[in-house]
């Protein structure tokens, strides 16, 4: 399965309401709990909030992937969320992550989930599209961004 | 005239789309009485990916390399059943790396005549981010290629096997 198989406008959410991290991190489970992805809100939550507590996903350029396997989903899952505004995420360079990719997988799934988190590192070297995709403004235009229409 | 297929590969990668493309190469080797190798690529080039963008700690590679090595050989010995109860001896193959590299290097290695991979993701992006691998393995295997679908159709086969 590709990545791009997981997107859908359901799962995508811009702009985000959320100003820090805890309620961003809830803000994209909520995502997926709306679009009837997950039954089981807290128990992703705190895969995700366990996962950064290790370390922030926060990478450099704006850009952070929340991630964690729980056995809470039986397939890979994905939320996107965009903050034009920018939201402080602990991230590698100090500066404030607007494009959010919360990715879950199941216990597993390792090699399915390993490949899709490369593929959004694949995306995040594309500086020219994460520019569009925060500059998008509605869930649609970011399917299109991403499906090259 | 020598037989057309004599070693078969059949590539898995722990989609249902591989197992389904398992069941069919299983069919294929007893029909034809070819060798059948099952070969499962753990794509350790997308962890070195994630070490590089930083999104893995150390830890969490070397954790997920385990879970990916115990999910390969979860799905090898799966086949492997599959072809035991239909009498079909079929040889595990595990290696890591790039995984199109791999594929192509174990055709030529193991000098396979036909390559048999499950159905491909349907082209929904036309952005280069979203390549497949086993597309690219379609695409560059020196030798024949058998694109598996039709899943129900397949059970059914694999199933009216005695």
């Amino acid at each position: 399965m590709n990545l791009i198989d997981l997107v859908t406008d359901k799962i995508i959410k811009t702009p985000l309401e959320s100003k820090d991290k805890p309620d961003v991190l809830r803000e994209l489970v909520q995502i997926l709990k709306d679009a009837g992805e997950i039954d089981d809100f807290d128990e992703v939550l705190k895969a995700v909030q366990d996962r950064e507590d290790k370390q922030s996903t926060g990478l450099t350029d704006n850009i952070a992937v929340p991630h964690a396997k729980t056995p809470a989903v039986a397939s890979l899952k994905l939320a996107i969320g965009i903050s034009p505004e920018g939201i402080d995420f602990n991230s590698m360079d100090k500066q404030p992550s607007k494009l959010f990719f919360l990715l879950l997988a199941a216990p597993g799934m390792s090699g399915p989930h390993v490949e899709a988190l490369a593929e959004i590192a694949k995306l995040a070297q594309s500086t020219t599209l994460c520019k569009a995709l925060v500059s998008a403004k509605t869930a649609q235009e970011v399917v299109e961004l991403l499906t090259g229409d | 005239m020598s037989k057309p297929i004599k070693k078969i590969m059949v590539y898995i990668d722990g989609t249902e789309q591989s197992i389904t493309a398992a069941q069919y190469a299983i069919c294929l080797a007893s029909f034809s009485g070819a060798e059948l190798i099952a070969h499962y690529v753990i794509n350790t080039r997308a962890m070195e990916d994630l070490l590089k963008a930083r999104i893995f700690l150390q830890d969490e590679q070397l954790e997920y390399q385990h879970d990916m090595k115990a999910d390969a050989e979860r799905y090898l010995n799966y086949v492997n059943e599959l072809a035991v109860a239909k009498g079909v001896t079929i040889i595990k193959k595990l290696s890591s790396g790039n995984v199109h590299k791999q594929i192509i290097n174990t055709v030529n290695d193991e000098h396979i005549d036909l390559l048999v991979v499950g159905e491909l993701s349907h082209i929904r992006s036309r952005r280069d981010e979203f390549y497949d691998e086993t597309e690219r393995s379609v695409r560059s295997a020196p030798c024949s290629v058998l694109i598996v679908k039709d899943e129900d159709r397949v059970w059914e086969l694999y199933e009216s096997m005695v």
